[in-house]
């Protein structure tokens, strides 16, 4: 598998982060340093595209709940799509779907979001 | 303007039920610190100060709230700073002069703070942190009130703190619990897997991923040994270049695992080869073990955190080895579904290239299976016949539901042949074998049914049948080599029949009369000449024209070719007492037999070819029959030479016959 990558991109005003590779702690470092870039921007909501994500650990877990506590501050909110099953079921054990929002399509999340 | 003892207590009041609600409304450790601390220095008229968290792990002072002053690194406290503390923790500590106990960087901070009083923050043995407040405004001294309002609000502090570390550490088991749990999600997730996932490589991809990822690994590989050779065959990869070098089964690591039963944890220190040949020196290897046979291993390389790279422990090692239990009986289960299937398809793959039809019945009598010849022979669709019972099926056809009825009850093989099979059509004919299904335990589960659908060697039979007898048809049927109709020449035997005088006894006959007499004659000699195996070549009006040695010779043809001649008078004899009795006139003939090379085949036209003989020998055969009288057999020179041993011959003088110059020599049967 190749190393952690990701595309930014904005709709409207939701910024969407495509991910690709395994969401650890590198990954997770790369997707938080993305989201505070763009909420020193004036960013408040983010959508994660998990597709080609098929895997997350704790570490990356712990990064993401960071990123939630960061966008509580300024009243924003981060929601993901295109889940793998095991990333949905960690992220559900872990707590992070009570703060942040899982959509089942792209579409679905723009809306959500909006 | 003097200020009241009335107007200070209730400006310190208000200070307090401010303390009140910063601890009531604050979310985080820090929004308590900053906000206790500004309102403290507030209330006592101080600029700088800093609250201090002490973590009991790490032994060090982390800045939770500066004020007036930069935040730094965290500060690891002289010992015996703890130890005074402890002292002081019910009051404080005014600092007139830099006590020796408090050095380093410690000491420095208090400089720059210019630390007045310091206040430990207890609670019960177990110190939180510490609060230190600079100079009074304009260097006053403190009075005994504001040490007061000092501990008192310390004392709130410490409690909020406290707290704090209560939810921390209850926030803390909260996600230590969740880890487990998901640990436990992955294994059930897993036994899971082992009834779902029957392919071996995506159960072994998945069973790596989830490893990785529960573990914190930055990376994993799943090794498989093979039969053929010790380099172990890397089945799945997760973030590790497939470029790294071959690992073979003999590797001390590997031995090491075979040796103990148990997975191991490689660090730094261990410098194995495993870790040389990986480049890695975290690992973690498990191996994976199903029906007491290791059948690969896991490896993990590098657990991470949110500060680097860690060495797996013994926990880690455990969990991994429970993944590797789970993955291998799973993947155990799935290299045997993939055996069955295989083993499945091999011999569907046999059933639907043979040409015998075979049926399979349940232990209840309904069809479960039918092959490709199967369903071509029933002339159905298998979803037409699957799931039907036998009876239903086989409704129209007694013959076969008695054959099917009696295996089922007797639990015996019974084969039929040459079964007409009204479920496809009147003409079908098949032959048919039912056996008993056994089981490994040989308990009966049903009956396989085998059936040929032989309507056409049938149809052959039958048509063969009205030229040779079944007998000849069998054994052409059964041996392809003895049927050469393609033109060849061959020694026969030839032997005509013609009855004397039958044009004018027909013209006394009404024309159905003259049929049925002629099928009552040729009926019974035809009998005779399959009884000797002779061949019917042709019946030309009153004709008939028989041959013994085409399609099949045998060393007898000609002696049978003359019983056979012997027997047909014996039989017109025996015909015309009936005819007498019917006042019929009696049928005579006249019999002539030759042998002689012939050229044999199927001659003809496309639409129109008949298998005969011709030649020569023919022609004398037929002149023959013309010399004989009623009731006489005549034979040729070379038919007496072949059988005089076995019958009884007059010489006849030699006769002039067409198509010969000379006479030819004449034999005549006695009878």
């Amino acid at each position: 598998m190749a190393d952690f990558t990701l595309e930014v991109k904005d709709e409207g005003d939701i910024v969407v982060i495509e991910t690709n590779g395994y969401l650890n702690n590198v990954g997770g470092e790369k997707i938080s340093q993305a989201c505070y870039e763009k909420m020193e921007n004036g960013k408040t909501r983010f959508l994660l595209d998990l597709e080609n994500s098929k895997v997350v650990n704790s570490i990356g877990v712990s990064i993401i709940i960071e990123i939630i506590e960061k966008l509580q501050d300024v009243d924003g909110r981060l929601g993901y799509y295109n889940l793998a099953p095991i990333v949905e079921k960690t992220f559900n054990i872990m707590g992070l779907t009570k703060y942040s929002t899982v959509f089942g399509s792209k579409s679905e999340a723009l809306e959500g979001m909006s | 303007m003097e200020i009241s003892g009335s107007d200070q207590l209730e400006y310190y009041l208000s200070s307090l039920n401010e303390l009140g609600e910063i601890l009531i409304d604050a979310d985080k450790v820090e929004q308590i610190g900053a906000g206790v601390l500004r309102l403290t220095l507030g209330t006592i008229m101080a600029s700088k100060g800093v609250i201090f968290l002490y973590k009991k792990d790490t032994e060090e002072l982390s800045f939770l709230a500066p004020q007036g002053i930069d935040k730094a690194e965290p500060i690891s406290p002289p010992k015996k700073f703890v130890e005074n503390m402890k002292k002081y923790r019910y009051g404080h500590v005014v600092l007139e002069n830099m006590p020796k106990w408090i050095t380093g960087k410690l000491k420095k901070q208090i400089l720059e703070s210019k630390t007045k009083i310091i206040l430990p923050l207890f609670h019960k043995n177990h110190m939180l942190g510490v609060m230190c407040v600079g100079n009074r405004f304009m260097g006053e001294e403190y009075s005994s009130t504001d040490v007061k309002i000092l501990e008192i609000i310390a004392h709130h502090l410490t409690k909020a703190l406290y707290n704090y570390e209560l939810i921390r550490d209850v926030e803390d088991k909260k996600t230590e619990i969740n880890l487990k749990l998901l640990e436990l999600e992955t294994l059930f997730d897993i036994s899971v897997a082992i009834s779902s996932v029957l392919d071996t490589e995506e159960l072994g991809e998945d069973v790596l991923w989830r490893a990785v990822g529960i573990l914190n690994a930055s990376k994993g590989m799943m090794l498989l040994q093979k039969k053929t050779n010790p380099i172990l065959e890397r089945s799945a990869t997760f973030n590790w270049d497939e470029k790294t070098s071959l690992l073979s089964k003999k590797l001390e690591v590997f031995k090491k695992i075979e040796e103990n039963n148990t997975g191991v944890v490689l660090t730094p220190e261990n410098k194995g080869s495993l870790q040389k040949k990986l480049n890695e020196k975290h690992l973690v290897v498990a191996p994976l073990k199903a029906k007491n046979k290791t059948q690969g291993y896991m490896v993990l390389c590098n657990k991470e955190t949110r500060h680097g790279i860690e060495a797996f422990n013994q926990l880690d090692l455990d969990l991994l080895t429970a993944l590797c239990n789970q993955a291998a009986v799973a993947m155990d289960n799935a290299k045997l579904f993939k055996e069955i299937t295989e083993a499945k398809q091999f011999n569907e793959s046999i059933l639907s290239s043979i040409a015998t039809g075979v049926i399979t019945l349940d232990p209840i009598g309904e069809i479960d299976s039918i092959n490709l010849a199967g369903t071509t022979i029933m002339k159905m669709e298998a979803e037409n016949i699957i799931g039907n019972h036998y009876m239903y099926l086989f409704e129209k056809d007694d013959e076969i539901l008695e054959l099917i009825s009696s295996a089922e009850i007797e639990n015996k093989i019974r084969s039929e042949i040459n079964i007409p099979f009204f479920t496809v059509s009147k003409e079908t004919v098949i032959n048919m074998s039912v056996a008993p299904r056994l089981d490994p335990e040989g308990n009966t589960q049903g009956l396989v049914i085998a059936l040929e659908d032989i309507t056409d060697v049938s149809k052959v039979k039958n048509t063969f049948k009205r030229y040779v007898s079944k007998q000849v048809v069998d054994e052409l049927l059964d041996d392809d080599a003895k049927l050469n109709l393609g033109g060849e020449k061959r020694e026969v035997t030839i032997l005509f029949t013609d009855i004397r005088g039958f044009t004018s006894m027909s013209e006394k006959m009404k024309p159905e009369r003259v049929v049925s007499t002629l099928n009552e004659y040729f009926s019974q000699m035809i009998d005779i000449v399959f009884k000797y195996n002779g061949t019917l070549d042709k019946i030309i009006g009153d004709e008939l024209m028989i041959v013994y040695g085409a399609p099949i010779a045998t060393e007898d043809d000609t002696e049978r070719a003359v019983t056979t001649a012997v027997e047909m008078q014996d039989q017109i004899k025996i015909l015309n007492k009936e005819r007498k009795k019917r006042k019929e006139p009696p049928i005579q003939f006249g019999v002539g037999i030759n042998r002689g090379l012939v050229v044999s085949g199927n001659i003809g036209s496309r639409d129109m070819m008949d298998y005969t003989v011709i030649g020569d020998t023919v022609n004398l055969g037929a002149r023959l029959c013309s010399a004989a009288g009623p009731g006489e057999i005549l034979v040729s020179d070379s038919v007496w030479d072949v059988t005089k041993e076995k019958f009884s011959y007059n010489p006849l003088d030699p006769i002039n016959v067409k198509g010969k110059k000379d006479k030819i020599s004449v034999y005549q049967i006695q009878t």
